[in-house]
């Protein structure tokens, strides 16, 4: 069987990190801008989750010393990144429903012109 | 255990104020920052005599746990944070936006921004830089006007995608190092073969940070967040004059960790002078008083970006010098910018007219900060760039640092405009503390000028000394830039399109998100070319 290198979890992540990337470059709708960072912190925790973890190890959960364990740091470091994202995501759209009552838009430029207008009140 | 004091007495503090009903409460919190003042006092001493110390948090192994680390620079930044939230609860003693909320954020946000500046764990750091952002933004969108959600929102996201980039970045070094700490890691730095697969972390580590300190592409988030008009002016000052500073110091740690393998100053001089330039014209053509000052950061950070950059010693320590020195009169002046706003009611400097005669006190405090930014002799910008630029010497850069005062000087120029003209002649009456905080940071910048040498040699244990015909030399090139300056504006800049009508450079999320990604792939580029 031919192995297909290039399709690890490092590089899947990276893909997906730019992914997010283009959203954030290429969508004008503040809710896609932060699907976009989602899916950017999704990226990042993917690689985290593969450093130094082969396809043989095993979760570091056993006592045992027989097996490969995958390393439990950045596992444990992760944890800590998935809960900022969350929290990250909670405050960008409650802000979002803030800026929405006074904007009425979810348009980036929308919003931009309405602050430029304000602000010759 | 001194260490821990500075994190967890802000935010324990801060819980309490904002649980506790009473308003008097907020004096409680001001007696603390001077609890706190000298406390760092005191840890700076400490240091200075016993050398750097290190705690492991709940002391595990250092490869693995959290280590806070504080050198002689930290224990500097500590009490620059201590005293400039010293001098805006002093500021903001009497004002009524200092509920007992405001308070809780501010004090955490103290807390965070400390714990920046000891923490010698990369992925701590990019926890608390994450949660000091969310605070930033509340803080910003304080008063929820509605210009002000717009600004707030756009530095949440870009900050917070910054950070991702950083996140990412981690995930590389951690692949490589096995750890995250940084002292750790720059011991490895030594060991690597193959340095091409730093290309990529720096890239990243570097696109995070570069955004959070404003260099040339990045910039242009700053000027909205810092110079927001419906947040009161000591958010501003703290945001202008000191959360900046952690992204200048995490460019220096950073910076510090690759340099035995990868050192990439050329190309950050070239950003540095360009974001200097780009900072004091885009200043020159703002009409918004905050704004003006806000810009004006961009342009001195790239200042201090030349110094950390421009290789040698001397240079190096004006640099940094030059971080402080920024701290004190760019605080100084965002406070008499939010005495003036409060007191005029606008915001506009071609509005603002007779200030001089209608509070002496707080334009003179004032002056001395123009004169601290643009680089008088005496005052304490001209040591910093007498530093810089000396260490420098003879080159471009010399003729780029110039250039770049003369053209602070021409926009102060304007700005002091405000000072000058007829206005009402009553007095305005202003209360004590505000009066004492501009007090205490004007002779901070004459005595920080005065005693540049003697700040230099206490903070990093480096002797210095001035030479003082090149001083005087320096003097004359600034009197002859403010001729030049003063003159230039009236015959020729007053009348232009450009300064009358103002103009402002808005890039929108995806104009960031673009240049964000120009600048890493620049990055990673030059960075794969030197190695």
């Amino acid at each position: 069987m031919t192995e297909i290198n290039f399709i690890n979890a490092q590089n899947t992540a990276i893909v997906i990190f730019f992914i997010g990337v283009y959203g954030l470059c290429a969508r004008r709708n503040i809710i896609k801008a932060i699907i976009s960072l989602g899916i950017m912190g999704g990226g990042a925790i993917l690689f985290f989750l593969s450093v130094n973890r082969g396809p043989d190890s095993m979760p570091p959960i056993f006592n045992g010393d027989s097996f490969v364990m995958a390393d439990p740091l950045p596992q444990a470091l992760v944890i800590t990144a998935i809960v900022i994202g969350v929290s990250v995501t909670a405050v960008a759209l409650i802000m979002f429903i803030a800026m929405y009552h006074k904007y009425g838009t979810t348009n980036w430029l929308k919003a931009m012109r309405h602050r430029i207008e304000r602000e010759d009140e | 255990m001194i260490l821990y004091a500075f994190i967890f007495i802000p935010i324990i503090t801060g819980t309490l104020i904002y649980l506790i009903p009473w308003k008097g409460i907020v004096k409680v919190a001001f007696g603390l920052q001077m609890g706190l003042m000298a406390l760092s006092i005191y840890n700076f001493v400490y240091i200075r005599l016993n050398g750097p110390i290190e705690v492991v948090i709940g002391n595990f192994a250092k490869i693995a746990g959290i280590s806070l680390r504080c050198d002689t620079l930290s224990a500097t930044l500590l009490m620059l944070t201590a005293f400039i939230f010293l001098m805006c609860f002093l500021f903001g003693l009497m004002d009524k936006f200092m509920n007992n909320l405001f308070v809780f954020f501010f004090l955490t946000l103290q807390a965070l921004t400390m714990v920046i500046f000891l923490s010698g764990d990369l992925f701590n750091i990019y926890v608390v830089t994450e949660v000091s952002t969310i605070i930033v933004a509340v803080l910003i969108m304080f008063k929820k006007d509605s210009r002000s959600l717009y600004d707030g929102m756009l530095y949440l996201i870009t900050n917070i995608a910054a950070m991702t980039f950083f996140l990412l970045g981690l995930g590389f070094m951690y692949k490589i190092f096995g750890s995250l700490d940084i002292s750790i890691i720059g011991a490895k730095m030594f060991d690597i073969e193959n340095a091409r697969v730093l290309a990529m972390p720096f890239a990243f580590l570097m696109t995070g940070i570069g955004l959070k300190c404003a260099f040339l592409p990045l910039f242009s988030w700053l000027p909205k967040a810092h110079a927001t008009p419906s947040a009161p002016s000591i958010v501003s000052v703290i945001l202008s004059g000191l959360y900046v500073k952690c992204g200048i110091y995490l460019f220096i740690r950073v910076r510090e960790m690759f340099l035995p393998a990868l050192e990439m100053d050329d190309i950050f001089l070239v950003i540095g002078i360009l974001t200097g330039i780009i900072g004091f014209i885009l200043a020159m053509s703002q009409k918004d008083i905050k704004m003006i000052l806000a810009y004006h950061t961009i342009s001195q950070l790239g200042i201090v970006l030349i110094g950390i950059t421009a290789g040698g010693e001397y240079a190096y320590y004006g640099g940094v010098l030059h971080l402080f020195n920024h701290a004190v009169f760019k605080s100084l002046l965002f406070l008499s910018a939010g005495i003036i706003i409060s007191k005029y009611g606008t915001r506009d400097i071609t509005k603002i007219r007779g200030v001089f005669r209608r509070m002496p006190y707080v334009s003179g405090m004032t002056i001395a900060a123009m004169l601290g930014i643009t680089g008088a002799p005496l005052f304490n910008g001209s040591i910093s760039k007498y530093f810089i630029q000396s260490g420098v010497k003879g080159g471009i850069i010399e003729y780029a640092m110039i250039l770049i005062n003369l053209g602070t000087i021409i926009s102060f120029i304007k700005f002091s405009q405000m000072f000058f003209g007829k206005g009402l002649a009553e007095r305005i009456h202003i209360d004590f503390g505000k009066k004492a905080a501009v007090t205490t940071m004007g002779l901070m910048c004459l005595l920080m000028g005065m005693g540049g040498t003697l700040v230099i040699s206490g903070i990093i244990n480096y002797r210095v000394s001035i030479d003082i015909l090149e001083y005087i030399k320096k003097a004359l090139v600034y009197f002859v830039s403010l001729g030049a300056g003063y003159l230039t504006y009236n015959k020729y800049l007053k009348k232009t399109k450009f300064i009358k009508e103002g103009y402002e450079l808005e890039l929108s999320i995806n104009g960031i998100a673009i240049s964000m990604m120009a600048f890493f792939i620049f990055i990673a580029a030059a960075a794969y070319v030197i190695l």
